[in-house]
């Protein structure tokens, strides 16, 4: 079909999908249990002892229903959650820390996410590919059954053993790194963005050990598969360097799945946040959202999933997008 | 090399020796790390650090109850008793209905910006309050309390309460833990006018002796620095504060915390528990918990944890069956496997710290002993202490740290109640309800009788253990349980819903702090008692108390001031109602795990060096900075 | 040609799909040790604990802290509770959840799959939607919100990690399907007379069934993986023993610092070693289906 059609049909699909998600993530923290108002004052009591009289807390609460928006139909709080979001792109004020704006909130932290979080994935992937290509292309060699061997080492540990052994090794039994992370303040000097640089690494670093085992196998499955096909067979027969064939008939053609790969990671970036700044203390929107998760705030988890969600989505319509630009196979179809 | 490089590098090198030599420890911050104490907040990361404004709630962590507000009354942790901080003296009766009062301040205090304090800003907050109630979240505490109010001089000022009272300094100054009264400055909120609801004050003008020097926009840390004129601050008449910067900060999970804090990175800590504060005892000598003895840790909070019950839903509402799940509860286990035994047993609904315990505790000892069921049972056991001595014994606890003799009661509590299962199931069966085939416990009917014992997940971790290992005594006992933990705002939306709440692990009825027992249990009367079934939230009286002769005693204490020693006797009186029903299980007082690192300061609170209670976000913080004392480590 | 062996000469002839052969073609060295390992630890875990001398979960049945022993081949943790039983009902109960997740997740991607890929029209439109909107969901921050409801029930979260991820399985299934739909022995079929059950029962399923086997195991190691991870954040039944549960007891009784190593170490080694073999298994199985269509 025409382009223009192809791209018209798949930015529907792509608008609808962002709808469906948008009404799933609205009506799913509606099941938990912790309402948002009890959370609040229960978080008074608990540290407030005896400072709260009944009458107080009885009118707290209406008052409270009354700012949040909760009270009446929830198909009329969904129709106006829709309207609020879609035309001005404002989640309200979180629940738990009122006043504050549910998009101050998440601006504040999206940097330090999406920091952490695509350089990390940007690293692993070029690091895992480069040595399951080079794996991949002289896989009959002792060492890339090594380099393999680490890979397959590295998958299947859980991030948060990987996490939790560095934490111990790096920043306790070897001091190298701080054990829990000191942002500094104020406007961005060399010396500040070195600072967290620093408190940046061991995060990352998990990040990429994580991350890059995988690339390693997929990247050497795909790289011995077309090591394999005639054109690359070809190109030593015609007596191209092995540095010649690497790149440029392997490495191209067993790129793109790998790219697509990266892309759609790219866009589960915020999916794999949550646990890292759990155990790093990391400013970032994962936090956020534990945080929203365990005090019933609805707002601020909206505005964390909506994003997560367009971020996926977004990733998703480019590669569809992009791809037949870079695979000539499907540009005809 | 060149000459001139040869040249350079020489002095260079020593330079750099030099510094080395004198190198001076510097705080993440850029602080001196020998005149910053550094203490690890009590709520963690804060989600809106730049919400710094008094009349709403988050403004009072990370140093601002401490050290940037002030309070007309303050509460000495050390005797229970109310001090005047920015009032002049104690609060002047006006007449005899106890419904006018006369309050007058102390001239010369001056806000950070140099602005005076003066009775403007008292009459400006209450105003502001009353203007905005619906909108503040922080005023509730009084802004029902005072009917009007009325300028007289620039000191004075006098207020009217809705009902007669008798508690004014504790109402508009501190109780316990702090007050919702904190005078906001005139001069800054009433530029704001009608904005003054979302106002930030940030960074905040400050009345107490430090200003805010630097805060992290994402929440971990707050830096305070000690104002240069902070002898006119709102407590600067206390006495000198010690430390130039103070640096509230999260260090994170406990996991990594304890390892910051045996590198000597921070100075307190806030509940850690007390298995990672032994191991890092052993690995770093200058940390000390609060006694060098057991317990170890200071057990004098107001409040108490107990298993609360609602008695309004049936079987729960059988008094013989909350005395069965009562005497099942193995306590003694329970305390030595989440809290290493380091607990103080309260039998009673309250604490039974040395402020509670001449006035309710010790007069009622001989009740306690002689309490006896309908059968004909003793259920307290006045050896509990022992017990837990002699436990700790075998375990392998160094016998120089176990209290002996009269120091047992001190330290493990008077006694709690026995643990007999085979009487409790005697219990269970006189109302029917007998065990199954599968070990568990049965209603009359037959059909399966679950416990859904509700408890806090990991942000209370103390809780956490207890719940567990209650769970894992009653299911020993032959009780079926559902041991849920949940997080803060399903544990305050079970424990306020009469339809969601079965058992709860909760402390927030059971507070009482001195001899005024009516600020904790002012809310049993018969207007915050719902249907059983109800899905309405309460707002008191989570205890689920019922019963029409306490809602007497304390309509009655509402007319009598608290000196009145009938006072004092109605109170031990709904003490006596509530134990002999088993309306709540008390298990202990809360356990405050302050652990402290002597290595840039020393003369922190200790149970040998009682001047102030140990909590870094109390009123007894503003003593602890007072009276530490530097080391001059570098 | 040239005096390298090209790879598809080398692998075993293509037989015709379905007739039962010996399952040699099976063995290579990866899925060996791959399903050694994962039958190690399902043997050990289904048969071990009817020898178990008590419930290990209960608390406070041994002394705290002791360390390994012949009493205890793995000490015992602070709760007092003997760490290789605990260890050895956590697989069990882990691998029970992973069963079945999988079973869940590829009944309903394979049915799904397979009827949007064949079907086609306004149906697969609409089934291709409604997954590419779930894949979007992100599950674990979901499951994070939702914690509070798997504390309640733990079959909540076999529910709510199905429901959350059929969705990739379905999708490659039906690509899977919509690829084999055009090739010759479909066409053959249809015009033989067979009617579209037939021929996905016939046919397609075979195929697939590669695909399948190897999705299991993946699932099996996802859901493993989301269930500990949930876990040692705590968003879990926590005192049901779990490979995540273990770890998250140790890591809040700070286990590392107070000395008990083991605690928070068998756990760890215990799940890498099972991953592992899941891992070996599924791409072992990978690697046997793909030299056997002569693709490799």
């Amino acid at each position: 079909m025409g382009i223009i059609q192809y791209v018209a049909k798949r930015v529907g699909v792509y608008l609808a999908v962002l709808l469906i998600g948008l009404t799933i993530t609205f009506f799913l923290p509606r099941l938990m249990p912790a309402n948002p108002i009890e959370a609040y004052i229960s978080q008074l009591q608990s540290r407030a002892n005896g400072t709260l009289t009944p009458e107080a807390i009885a009118s707290m609460r209406a008052s409270l229903e009354d700012l949040y928006g909760l009270n009446g139909n929830i198909f009329v709080q969904y129709v106006s959650f829709l309207k609020r979001v879609i035309l001005q792109f404002d989640f309200g004020p979180s629940f738990a820390f009122y006043p504050q704006p549910v998009n101050t909130m998440i601006l504040g932290a999206l940097p330090w996410t999406l920091g952490l979080l695509l350089i990390s994935t940007v690293l692993a992937w070029i690091i895992g590919n480069l040595v399951g290509l080079v794996a991949g292309y002289f896989h009959t060699k002792r060492s890339a059954t090594v380099l393999e061997l680490v890979g397959i080492l590295l998958y299947p540990v859980p991030y948060y053993i990987l996490a939790v052994s560095l934490i111990l090794l790096l920043a306790y039994v070897i001091p190298i790194f701080p054990l829990s992370p000191t942002f500094p303040v104020g406007a961005m000097t060399p010396a500040k963005f070195g600072m967290v640089l620093y408190n940046s690494i061991l995060p990352a670093l998990t990040l990429v050990l994580a991350g890059f085992g995988w690339n390693i196998l997929s990247m050497k499955a795909l790289a011995v598969a077309t090591t394999e096909e005639p054109y690359a067979t070809y190109a030593r027969l015609k007596g191209a360097s092995n540095w010649t064939r690497m790149t440029r008939y392997v490495f191209r053609n067993a790129m793109l799945p790998q790219v697509t790969a990266l892309a759609l990671s790219l866009g589960t970036v915020f999916n794999g946040a949550i646990l890292t700044e759990i155990l790093f203390s990391y400013p970032g929107v994962g936090l956020i959202m534990r945080t929203a998760a365990s005090s019933g705030d609805y707002n601020v988890l909206y505005g964390a999933i909506t994003i997560s969600i367009i971020a996926v989505a977004t990733a998703g319509l480019v590669i569809d997008l992009f791809y037949p630009l870079l695979d000539p196979r499907i540009r005809h179809q | 090399m060149t000459k001139l490089s040869r040249y350079l590098l020489a002095p260079l090198m020593a330079t750099l020796l030099g510094s080395a030599t004198y190198a001076q420890e510097m705080t993440d911050v850029g602080t001196p790390r020998n005149e910053t104490l550094i203490v690890q907040t009590f709520d963690g990361k804060t989600a809106n650090p730049d919400s710094q404004n008094p009349f709403n709630l988050y403004a009072i962590w990370r140093g601002f109850r401490e050290l940037g507000w002030s309070f007309l009354w303050e509460m000495d942790t050390a005797t229970g008793k109310s001090y005047p901080e920015l009032a002049a003296g104690p609060v002047e009766v006006l007449n005899d209905a106890h419904t006018q009062f006369r309050i007058k301040i102390r001239p010369g205090v001056y806000w950070s910006d140099g602005v005076e304090l003066t009775a403007d800003d008292f009459i400006y907050t209450l105003d502001t309050a009353k203007k905005y109630k619906d909108k503040l979240n922080f005023v509730a505490g009084y802004v029902n309390y005072v009917k009007s109010w009325t300028k007289v001089d620039n000191y004075t000022f006098d207020v009217e309460t809705t009902n007669p009272a008798y508690d004014v300094q504790t109402v508009l100054g501190v109780y316990t833990w702090g007050s919702q009264f904190t005078p906001a400055p005139k001069h800054i909120f009433e530029k704001q006018g009608d904005n003054v609801v979302t106002f930030n004050n940030a960074p905040a003008v400050t009345l107490g002796p430090y200003k805010i020097k630097e805060y992290d926009p994402n929440g971990f840390w707050q830096l305070w620095e000690l104002r240069d004129d902070w002898q006119r601050s709102g407590w600067g008449n206390s006495g000198t504060p010690q430390a130039k910067y103070v640096l509230y900060k999260d260090f994170g999970a406990e996991e990594t915390r304890t390892l910051a804090f045996v590198q000597n990175k921070y100075d307190i800590d806030t509940f850690m528990s007390p298995d990672s504060i032994a191991a890092a005892k052993a690995r770093n000598p200058l940390i000390e918990s609060f006694s060098k003895t057991f317990p170890y840790h200071d057990m004098n909070d107001a409040c108490s944890y107990g298993i609360y019950i609602n008695q309004q839903k049936a079987p729960y509402d059988k008094a013989e069956v909350r005395w069965a799940l009562a005497l099942s509860v193995d306590l003694k286990t329970v305390g030595l496997s989440a809290l290493s035994g380091q607990f103080k047993a309260a039998a009673m609904p309250l604490s039974d710290t040395p402020i509670t315990n001449p006035v309710f505790y010790k007069p009622l000892e001989s009740f306690l002993e002689g309490l006896t069921l309908a059968d004909g049972y003793k259920p307290f056991d006045p050896t509990f202490g022992q017990q837990m001595v002699d436990a700790l014994k075998a375990q392998g606890t160094p016998e120089n740290e176990l209290p002996s003799g009269d120091a047992i009661k001190q330290g493990f509590g008077a006694g709690w109640w026995k643990f007999d299962p085979a009487e409790a199931e005697k219990l269970m069966a006189s109302v029917g309800m007998k065990k199954g085939a599968d070990g568990f416990y049965t209603m009359p009917d037959g059909s399966p009788f679950v416990v859904d014992l509700v408890f806090p997940s990991d942000w209370n971790k103390v809780m956490q253990r207890v719940g567990f290992s209650i769970a894992d005594s009653w299911k020993k006992a032959g009780f079926n349980v559902n041991a849920r933990q949940v997080d803060a705002g399903e544990h305050g939306t079970v424990g306020n819903t009469n339809s969601k709440f079965n058992v709860e692990l909760q402390w927030n009825n059971t507070c009482v702090y001195n001899v005024n027992w009516l600020n904790g249990w002012r809310s049993f009367s018969a207007d915050n008692v719902k249907p059983v079934d109800s899905s309405d939230a309460l707002s008191g009286n989570y205890l689920r108390v019922t019963d029409p002769e306490i809602f007497k005693l304390v309509a009655d204490s509402q007319k009598l001031p608290t000196e009145d020693p009938q006072f004092a006797e109605n109170g031990r009186s709904i003490i006596k109602k509530l134990t002999e029903g088993m309306q709540e299980i008390n298990l202990m007082n809360i356990p405050t795990t302050i652990p402290t690192n002597s290595a840039y300061w020393t003369n922190y609170p200790k149970q040998d060096n009682f001047y102030a209670a140990p909590y870094t976000w109390w009123s007894s913080f503003k003593k602890t900075i007072l009276n530490i004392k530097a080391t001059g480590k570098q | 040609m040239s005096a390298t062996i090209l790879p598809e000469a080398t692998a075993a002839p293509t037989r015709p799909v379905g007739r039962r052969d010996s399952l040699l073609w099976l063995l290579n060295t990866r899925l060996a040790v791959g399903i050694t390992i994962v039958a190690i630890f399902a043997l050990g875990g289904l048969i071990l604990p009817f020898f178990a001398p008590a419930d290990p979960a209960l608390q406070s049945t041994y002394l705290k802290n002791m360390p390994v022993s012949w009493m205890h081949w793995l000490g015992t943790n602070s709760l007092g509770q003997d760490i290789f039983w605990l260890l050895v009902f956590a697989i069990r109960n882990s691998l029970i959840l992973g069963v079945l997740v999988a079973i869940g997740v590829t009944i309903i991607s394979t049915v799904i799959g397979l009827s949007a890929g064949f079907i086609g029209g306004n149906f697969e439109r609409l089934l291709m939607l409604v997954v590419d909107s779930v894949i979007t969901i992100p599950l674990l921050p979901l499951l994070i919100m939702l914690g509070a409801l798997i504390r309640a029930n733990q079959a909540f979260l076999v529910l709510a990690i199905i429901a959350f991820g059929w969705a990739w399985g379905a999708r490659t299934i039906r690509s899977m399907a919509l690829s084999l739909r055009e090739r010759e022995f479909i066409n053959m079929a249809r015009f033989s007379g067979a009617n579209t059950f037939d021929i996905l029962l016939r046919e397609i399923f075979p195929y697939v069934t590669a695909y399948m086997l190897v999705n299991f195991i993946n699932t099996m190691l996802f859901a493993i993986n989301t269930e500990a991870t949930l876990a040692v954040i705590g968003v879990s039944r926590v005192e049901i023993p779990t490979l995540g549960s273990i770890v998250f007891w140790a890591l809040n009784y700070n286990a590392l610092f107070t000395g008990n190593y083991v605690w928070l170490v068998a756990p760890i080694v215990a799940s890498v070693l099972l991953f592992l073999g899941l891992f070996l298994a599924s791409t072992g199985f990978n690697a046997a289906f793909a030299s056997r269509r002569g693709v490799l």
